[in-house]
């Protein structure tokens, strides 16, 4: 389709830079070089925009600022890292509040260079980020298409990569609830949970061979404790996670109950699980920052 | 059909009579149940019987009649009396030493040799307004019920609970509406019109703190200014013609019932709180919420409307019809725009009913067919959604403890049935296609035809009307806070009468084109021999709004499907679930809304005192006309 | 049948002559501040895009506001063009936009918030005059029927002077233009991000921009109706009309909203009124 191509809107922010990228990021828009013949507008605003344009290194300010954003963005979106210091934190990096570029927050699609980077340099990169936009949306739209084929299958450990790519994103919204330390998702590392496996039964919800969701449990006993039931945020509220809890629950036949233990804070995740049936039975703080809850449901 | 009549009349002041020595809850519920469901009844069968313009005869002996009703009179001027003299109330007292003092006169002069064929009658538009006195009238009694009794048990425990009284007045008051608008005889006229006036007086006065009592007070004396020139009137004309009856004064040349009429028009104009004597009905709002919803929306103030459309036909195409259409023109554009500064709700319906009944009395003063078919329609429907609103307002006082709209963001969230209630409620108060839209559209075709310079009061006013009813609305439909909903939104009476309410509301647009040709063009027609209508292609292309209104809460059906949910946009710097931010040195601030109230622009003080001038002047001028 | 044709028309041209319109509208401004500009195909392509975007929402019911927006703009051109009534396509036209500010307010964000209260500010703004508008052709042509008063033999803005300048007056705040973009601006930022569209994505706003088209070309279509006695005048006045709006857009820097309403208000009563008020006056003699 060609409205991808020809109507990229973007929205702007300054992470922390010196606003030399910013001054030229706006000069794309004046009379000389006018990205509007190529149907750019700068919208301001998350939810009109298809890339994201971030200028500066990443500082712990602008970190919770620009997942944020990008939360809010509605998919497709495409990520544009302009000049150096939002590549990889530039002569900032090593100062001591800044964590590095802009994939240090969020994945990023296009990396543009340049000290400031040049207005030239900058409508090239949203022209690649284009591209990418057209070419995400297409797999995405092909996804969708069959989303009625979805295919819940046990998950191997040649899926871990995958998973944990998955889990990177599905945990962003958490990331912002508990801040990005105390969400335990986030901080696992391939080898840990490819040790998972060895444990632990994982489930897997599949299109066209691409993940869109996952879970796991493990039998404790007389008791299964099931963790991580999670669904790509574009694929969420179409049943996906009700289908793969049902599957994972089927996983472990014999036992007389099963758990779940999530934040306190993740109301919406709470509504969820009681809807499928299960109850809060108990709160307790886990760390200093989080409290959790613990939720049971008896098998029949 | 007498007896129908006179049953409908003395019913409800018997039944008050009963509920003033009641004081068991229970009884009150199963006597206050069984005489709305007659009172019902007995409209609905008045509306089903054919009528014509009947004239009843008295069954009685005249000079009993006349004796009764002097006692009676005698009666309540005394105790208006001892009213104003243990409030040292000067105009009080003069008001009534002097209405009843030419009243006394008259009777004693002129009543026996007045011609009286017939004290009662009924004719279509008797029966619209007897049919909204009798629903919406009993809807309210249901609906008093529990509100009162939550009022004395939750809300107020600190006044004193006199329940017997308010309910036995709520009926006194019924019975008093029914003879006001059945009678015939001038005088039973005035004796139901100043009944009301007391009822009123007391009711507003209910709680009995120091506002109440003041603004009780203001009522009162307003009110007896417009009984004086009633009595006035009656005098006069009865002097000249010989005839003591209103169908007589109706079908009077100008020549001959000016005078009268302009003083009856001043009559109704203070019932019905057209400026200057607006601020009685705006004080009136510390009464309890059943009292504002019957006597200060619904019914008595339509009472003052109802005599000035029954005026019409005299002072049509007569200075003193544009004296009166302006005083109506300059109160809609004033209530419309000092709507928009309140930010309290029953003030805010106030000014709304204000504006709306100047909208009814501008219709009078044109006086033209076509207008007072207007007239008549915007009477029906506002009383059936202003009334709703009312009854809506009063629930959620009682719930959340507040009446002002700015406390009523959430609305929908922590109380769905009632703001859906309220939307519907207000839908119909602007929004095509429902029923006072309808009405304005029939107002504003009336005053073009008429004079199309007064339509600049219309479109203003309607613009600020617009503005006040859409910003309440948006505020009942945001949810920053996601808060609890409250448990046990309505009790049994307060349902019965807000969804009856919001049901009628759809009727009456539904059914519109019956009621029209049923009960508003006849009486028309039988007035001017001539009517107006909307048209047919209008009609069907109202219907076809009316569908896609309705399709509205049928696409829910699809609600949230296929959306992902996100929190708004707060610069990126949102705090979880909640409507907040993170702001400088990483304090934490609240995203706090209000609606505006333009208040740089309409001063509400400036406004009534402007409107107070202005109108008091017209008034003035338009009785030395009508004298000349 | 000829009733019908106009109304088939619109209901078929009207999205792609007003997507033209607000192409040119981009290319011309564009060409105002010395700049290329887009395509002048590109609202097309933006609505397509938005089509295809994933639907984000804060409150779950926001959205059918907008459909229902979208609905009754279209009812009320299809009014409009069907010939009818006059105040009635006004009305319609109200309930239209009070969806649309209902949505707004639904959507529960402080920006929408204050959109949807100045979209507000602007409806009361231009409503008087719009209403003065039907009035004064009703009184020259003694209907209000739209089709009456297209057949009717003379050139209206000839009697309605005052009456077609305010009529323009009004046409820049329904066009959301500068200096009465209040509500939401086409341009770049701004302190209400948005305004009222703040919180609208994909779909819902590609809708809110259909139903833009829709409106701007029923609202020309009532330029129109001023020099309907002369066709083709009747189309060049539209055009023109329509530029001169892309023109003060330029020019003009936004209004608060004090000075709109009182601009909007002194307008309709010198021009709107006034003209009435001639005509009344030159009636009775």
């Amino acid at each position: 389709m060609a409205g991808f191509k020809k109507s990229p809107w973007i929205i702007h922010y300054d992470a922390s830079s010196c606003n030399g990228c910013d001054i030229e990021t706006l000069a794309c828009l004046t009379p000389l070089f006018d990205v509007e013949r190529l149907g750019v507008v700068n919208t301001g605003n998350p939810k009109h925009a298809d890339i994201f344009v971030v200028t500066g290194a990443v500082n712990e300010q602008s970190k919770s600022v620009i997942r944020n954003l990008y939360e809010q963005m509605p998919e497709p979106k495409v990520v544009v890292a302009v000049g150096a210091c939002a590549s990889t934190g530039g002569i900032f990096r090593q100062c001591y509040n800044i964590c590095g570029g802009v994939d240090c927050v969020i994945p990023v699609d296009v990396y543009v260079p340049g000290c400031a980077a040049r207005p030239e340099a900058i409508i090239d990169g949203v022209v690649r980020a284009v591209g990418v936009l057209e070419e995400r949306h297409r797999a995405m739209a092909q996804i969708g298409d069959r989303i009625d084929q979805t295919q819940y299958l046990r998950a191997e450990k040649s899926d871990a990569p995958q998973i944990l790519a998955l889990q990177y994103v599905a945990y962003q919204p958490d990331a912002q609830v508990y801040g990005e330390a105390n969400v335990p998702p986030l901080q696992q590392t391939l080898e840990e949970l490819e040790r998972d496996f060895e444990r632990m039964v994982f489930v897997k919800a599949e299109v066209n061979g691409r993940l869109i969701g996952s879970a796991r449990g493990c039998a404790n006993r007389q008791a299964a404790e099931l963790s991580r039931v999670m669904v790509h945020p574009y694929f969420q509220g179409r049943g996906i996670g009700h289908l793969l809890l049902t599957k994972i629950e089927l996983a472990f036949p014999g036992v007389q109950s099963l758990q779940i233990v999530i934040g306190n804070k993740s109301e919406q995740n709470l509504r969820w699980l009681q809807r499928q049936g299960y109850q809060a039975v108990q709160t307790e703080p886990s760390t200093p920052a989080t409290t959790t809850v613990h939720l049971h449901k008896e098998c029949k | 059909m007498l007896t129908l009549l006179l049953l409908l009349i003395l019913v409800p002041f018997a039944a008050g009579a009963c509920l003033l020595g009641v004081r068991s809850d229970l009884l009150r519920r199963i006597l206050v149940a069984a005489v709305t469901l007659a009172v019902c009844c007995g409209t609905v069968t008045l509306v089903v019987l054919p009528t014509g313009v009947k004239l009843m005869g008295p069954s009685l002996h005249h000079h009993w009649f006349s004796l009764a009703s002097l006692a009676i009179e005698i009666a309540m001027a005394l105790y208006v009396l001892y009213v104003g003299v243990r409030a040292r109330h000067p105009l009080i007292v003069a008001l009534i030493l002097a209405q009843a003092g030419l009243m006394i006169w008259f009777e004693f002069k002129l009543g026996s040799h007045l011609e009286v064929a017939g004290n009662l009658f009924v004719d279509k538009f008797a029966v619209i307004m007897a049919l909204i006195n009798g629903v919406v009238g009993g809807g309210i009694c249901l609906y008093a019920l529990d509100y009162m009794r939550q009022y004395h048990q939750g809300a107020h425990p600190e006044i004193a609970d006199r329940r017997p009284l308010f309910f036995a007045l709520l009926f006194v008051f019924m019975g008093a509406m029914f003879g006001l608008i059945f009678a015939n005889n001038l005088t039973w006229l005035m004796i139901f019109w100043e009944m009301t006036t007391l009822c009123s007086f007391v009711l507003i006065g209910y709680t009995q703190t120091d506002e109440a009592k003041r603004n009780a007070l203001r009522a009162l004396w307003m009110n007896l200014a417009g009984g004086l020139a009633f009595a006035v009137a009656i005098v006069l004309f009865c002097r000249h013609s010989g005839s003591g009856e209103l169908q007589t004064l109706i079908a009077s040349k100008p020549s001959l019932a000016l005078l009268p009429a302009a003083l009856l028009c001043f009559a109704g104009i203070t019932k019905s709180a057209q400026l200057p004597f607006s601020s009685w009905l705006l004080g009136a709002m510390v009464a309890p919420t059943p009292v504002s919803a019957l006597l200060h929306s619904s019914t008595m103030v339509k009472a003052g409307v109802y005599l000035v459309l029954r005026m019409a036909p005299v002072i049509a195409h007569t200075r003193v019809g544009l004296m009166v259409a302006l005083v109506g023109g300059l109160t809609f554009v004033i209530g419309s725009f000092a709507a928009i500064t309140t930010s309290e709700a029953k003030r805010v319906l106030a000014y709304s009913t204000v504006a709306n009944l100047a909208l009814i009395v501008l219709c009078g003063g044109l006086g033209t067919a076509e207008a007072v078919w207007a007239g008549v329609l915007l009477i029906i429907f506002h009383a059936v959604a202003k009334c709703l609103l009312f009854l809506c307002v009063g629930v959620v006082e009682h719930k959340l403890h507040s009446r002002d709209i700015e406390a009523m963001s959430g609305l929908i969230q922590k109380m769905p049935r009632v703001a859906v209630m309220m939307l519907i409620g207000m839908a119909g108060m602007f929004l095509a296609p429902f029923g006072m839209l309808i009405s304005k559209w029939a107002v504003l075709k009336a005053v073009v035809d008429a004079s199309p310079t007064l339509s600049v009061f219309i479109v203003f006013g309607s613009s600020a009307t617009l503005f006040f009813w859409a910003k309440w609305m948006g505020k009942l439909l945001e949810v920053f806070q996601p808060g609890e909903p409250v448990k046990s939104e309505l009790a049994l009476g307060e349902s019965i009468a807000i969804y009856g309410l919001a049901a009628a509301t759809f009727c009456a647009c539904l059914f519109f084109p019956l009621i029209s040709s049923r009960f508003v063009e006849p009486y028309v027609q039988g007035v001017y021999g001539q009517s107006a209508s909307l048209g047919q292609g209008n009609l069907i292309i109202m219907g076809l709004m009316m569908v896609i209104v309705l399709l509205f809460p049928i696409s829910f059906i699809h609600y949230g499907r296929g959306v992902k949910v996100v929190e708004p946009y707060m610069g990126g710097a949102n705090l979880p679930s909640n409507v907040g931010f993170l702001g400088s040195a990483g304090a934490t601030q609240s995203a706090v809304t209000h609606n505006y109230y333009l208040r740089a622009l309409f001063n509400e003080a400036w406004l009534s005192r402007w409107g107070v001038i202005f109108c008091a002047g017209l008034l003035a001028a338009m009785v030395v006309v009508a004298w000349l | 049948m000829s009733h019908w044709l106009p109304l088939v028309i619109y209901l078929a041209i009207g999205p792609i002559a007003g997507g033209l319109l607000a192409g040119w509208d981009r290319r011309i401004s564009a060409r105002m501040q010395s700049r290329r500009g887009p395509p002048i195909l590109q609202p097309f392509y933006d609505v397509l895009k938005l089509c295809q975007k994933q639907n984000l929402v804060v409150r779950r019911g926001q959205n059918f506001y907008v459909l229902f927006f979208l609905l009754l703009v279209i009812f009320t051109g299809g009014l409009f063009f069907a010939g009818s009534d006059l105040l009635l396509v006004i009305f319609a036209l109200t309930l239209a936009a009070v969806f649309f500010v209902l949505g707004a307010y639904t959507a529960s964000s402080p920006y929408s918030f204050i959109g949807a209260e100045r979209e507000l500010i602007q409806m009361m703004a231009y409503e008087p005059m719009i209403l003065l508008t039907a009035i004064g052709m009703y009184m020259v042509t003694k209907s209000f029927s739209v089709h009456d008063i297209a057949a009717h033999g003379t050139l209206l803005v000839l009697a309605l002077p005052g009456i077609f300048l305010g009529f323009v007056y009004a046409l820049e705040i329904k066009f959301r233009k500068s200096p009465f973009d209040l509500s939401s601006s086409h341009h770049a930022h701004q302190e209400l991000v948005r305004g009222i569209t703040t919180e609208f994505s994909g779909r819902a706003l590609a809708m809110i921009e259909v139903a833009h088209w829709y409106e701007n070309v029923f609202l020309l279509g009532w330029v129109y109706l001023f020099f309907a006695a002369w066709p083709l005048l009747g189309v060049a006045a539209s055009l023109l009309v329509f530029g001169f709006v892309i023109f003060v857009d330029n020019v003009f820097a936004r209004l608060k909203w004090r000075a709109t309403i009182r601009g909007a208000w002194a307008v309709a009563l010198a021009l709107g009124f006034g003209n009435i008020l001639a005509l009344s006056l030159l009636h009775h003699w």
